[in-house]
C-alpha cells in the first residue's frame, strides 16, 4: 500500500469506529419524559427502600461524628465528577464512566444509593443527563442495582481469593453491564414490542445500546483497576478513612 | 474552554446565573416547570408537546435572554439516547417479514409499520417537551435556590446539607482536576490511548486523595465557624407577581384545551 492508500484506509476505519462509539455520550441515563408517568412512580417506589436504608446509615454515621459530613459530601462530589469526566477513547469521541462500581467498592453500596440520588439530580439539572421524572428509574439502575451487584461481585471474588485487580475489574465492568441491562428492561417494560412483548423488546433495547455499552463496560473496568492501583500505591490512610480497608483486604 | 457547545457542568450552571429569569421567584419557577412537565407527560399528545417546546423556547429567548442556538444545542444533549431509544420503540425484531418496512439481516428481520413509527415520533416529541420543561428550571434557577426550594418542601435537613456541600465540592474538584489534566498534558500524558488510560487512572486516583484531604480541611473550617449541622444562606426576596401566575394558568388552560381537542 502506498502512504496515501494507508491513510485512506485508516481514515475510513476511524470513520467507521466513530459511527459506533460517538453515541456513547449520553451514557445510559433514561432521559426526561421518556417513561410514562405510571412507570416513573413504580420505579421510584421500588428504589425508595434502598435509598431510605442508605439515608439511615449515613444519618447514623453523621450523628456519631459530625465532621464525617464533609467526607460523605466529598464522596458524592467525587462520584459526580468521575461520571462527568471525558474518558480516553480510541476515536476521540466523548464518553463517560458511570463511576458506580468504583463508588460501591470504595464507599459501600448503602452510602452510594443516597449519594446516587443526589448525583443523579445534579446530573439532570447541571448536565441534562437523565431527568426529574425518570429519577426513580435511573436511581434504581445506577444507584441501586449497579452498585449492589458490583459490591457483591467484589466481595465474592475476595472470598474466593481471586486476584484483587481481577476482582476490581469484574466488579466495575459487570456493575456497568448490569446497569445497562436493568435500563433496557425498564425501557422494555414501558414499551413492550408489538409481536414479541416485553422479552422481545428487552432484546431490541439491549441490541440498540450494545455497540456503545459493551466497549464502555470494559473500559470502565480497566480504568477502575488503574484508579485502584494508584490509590493503593499512595493513599493507604485515605482508603482506611473511607472504610475501604476493613471492608476490603 | 469552548463555551458555545460545551455541555460540561459549568455551562448550564453559568447560563442559570446569567439568565434573565433569575430574578423570578424560585418556588414559582419550580411549580411552573414541574406542572408543565406533568401536563406534557399526562396529556401525551403531539400537539401539546409541540406547544410546550415552542412556548418554552420563546420564554427562554424572550424573558431569559438565552440565545436560541445555545438553547437548542442543549435540547439536543440527549440526542443519542433519543434516536437509539426511538429506533428501538419504532422497530420490531421478527423471524418472518411483517409490517410496512423490512430490513433483512442474517437470522432475523427488523421491521417497522406506520403505527409504530408514528408512536415513536410522538414519544420523541413528548420527551423533548419534557426536557424543555426541565430546562425551564435548570437554565433559570441556580442549584442553591433549588436546594432551598427542596428544603422548604421538607426534604430532610441532612440531605439538604449534603446537596449544598456536594454542589460546592463538585466545582472544587473540577478545578483540581482541570489543573491535573493540564499538568499531565504538559508531560504528554494524553499522547495516545494507552498513556491516556494511565494518566486518567492516575489523575482520578489523585483526585480522590486530594479531595479526602481537602474534606478534612473543610470540616475544620466549618467547625471553627460554629457549624452545628445546618448551613443557612441569606436568600434574596423574590416576590411572585400576579401577572406571572395569571400567564401560567392561561398557559396550562391552553395546554389542557389542546389535550381535550
Amino acid at each position: 500500500m502506498t502512504q496515501k492508500q494507508r491513510k485512506l484506509v485508516r481514515l475510513t476505519a476511524c470513520a467507521a469506529l466513530l459511527c459506533g462509539v460517538v453515541p456513547a455520550a449520553g451514557a445510559m441515563h433514561i432521559m426526561e419524559g421518556f417513561l410514562p408517568p405510571s412507570m416513573c412512580i413504580l420505579w421510584g417506589v421500588i428504589a425508595l427502600p434502598f435509598v431510605l436504608a442508605g439515608y439511615f446509615s449515613i444519618k447514623k454515621t453523621v450523628a456519631r461524628e459530625r465532621r464525617a459530613i464533609t467526607l460523605v459530601a466529598m464522596a458524592g462530589a467525587f462520584i459526580f465528577v468521575i461520571s462527568s469526566l471525558k474518558i480516553p477513547s480510541v476515536t476521540g469521541s466523548c464518553s463517560h464512566m458511570t463511576g458506580t462500581g468504583l463508588g460501591a467498592i470504595l464507599f459501600g453500596p448503602a452510602a452510594v444509593s443516597v449519594l446516587g440520588v443526589i448525583v443523579l439530580l445534579f446530573q439532570a439539572v447541571l448536565l441534562a443527563h437523565g431527568g426529574l421524572t425518570t429519577l426513580g428509574a435511573n436511581t434504581f439502575s445506577m444507584a441501586v442495582a449497579g452498585p449492589f451487584v458490583s459490591f457483591g461481585i467484589y466481595k465474592l471474588c475476595l472470598r474466593l481469593k481471586v486476584n484483587k485487580k481481577v476482582s476490581v475489574f469484574l466488579a466495575a465492568a459487570l456493575g456497568d453491564l448490569v446497569t445497562y441491562c436493568v435500563t433496557s428492561v425498564q425501557l422494555a417494560v414501558a414499551y413492550p414490542s408489538a409481536t414479541g412483548g416485553v422479552p422481545g423488546s428487552v432484546i431490541e433495547f439491549l441490541g440498540v445500546f450494545a455497540p456503545t455499552q459493551l466497549p464502555l463496560a470494559v473500559l470502565e473496568g480497566v480504568l477502575t483497576v488503574i484508579i485502584m492501583i494508584a490509590l493503593e500505591a499512595y493513599a493507604q490512610p485515605e482508603l482506611r478513612a473511607v472504610g475501604f480497608e476493613e471492608a476490603g483486604a | 474552554m469552548a463555551h458555545r457547545h460545551a455541555h460540561g457542568p459549568r455551562s448550564i450552571d453559568r447560563l442559570a446565573y446569567q439568565s434573565g429569569m433569575r430574578r423570578w421567584n424560585p418556588v414559582f419557577k419550580t411549580v411552573l416547570a414541574v406542572g408543565t412537565l406533568i401536563l406534557c407527560l399526562a396529556a401525551d399528545r403531539p400537539a401539546v408537546s409541540a406547544a410546550v417546546i415552542l412556548v418554552l423556547a420563546a420564554l427562554q429567548k424572550g424573558k431569559g435572554r438565552l440565545p436560541l442556538r445555545d438553547y437548542f444545542g442543549l435540547l439536543l444533549v440527549p440526542l443519542a439516547f433519543l434516536l437509539l431509544g426511538g429506533a428501538a420503540v419504532a422497530c420490531d425484531i421478527v423471524f418472518a417479514p411483517a409490517g410496512d418496512w423490512n430490513l433483512r439481516l442474517p437470522w432475523f428481520y427488523v421491521c417497522a409499520d406506520a403505527d409504530s413509527v408514528r408512536f415513536a415520533a410522538a414519544l420523541v416529541l413528548k420527551a423533548l417537551g419534557a426536557v424543555s420543561a426541565m430546562y425551564l428550571l435548570a437554565l433559570t434557577t441556580t442549584a442553591c435556590e433549588l436546594v432551598d426550594v427542596l428544603r422548604r418542601a421538607h426534604l430532610p435537613p441532612l440531605l439538604c446539607e449534603l446537596m449544598y456541600l456536594i454542589y460546592r465540592f463538585v466545582f472544587v474538584l473540577l478545578d483540581m482536576y482541570g489543573r491535573m489534566r493540564q499538568a499531565a498534558g504538559a508531560r504528554l500524558g494524553w499522547r495516545d490511548f494507552r498513556t491516556s488510560c494511565r494518566s486518567f487512572g492516575g489523575t482520578a486516583g489523585n483526585l480522590l486523595v486530594l479531595s479526602l484531604r481537602r474534606s478534612r480541611i473543610y470540616a475544620d473550617a466549618m467547625a471553627a465557624r460554629g457549624y452545628d449541622g445546618e448551613l443557612r444562606f441569606l436568600a434574596e426576596e423574590k416576590p411572585v407577581r400576579g401577572a406571572q401566575v395569571l400567564w401560567m394558568l392561561l398557559f396550562w388552560a391552553a395546554l389542557l384545551a389542546l389535550a381535550a381537542v
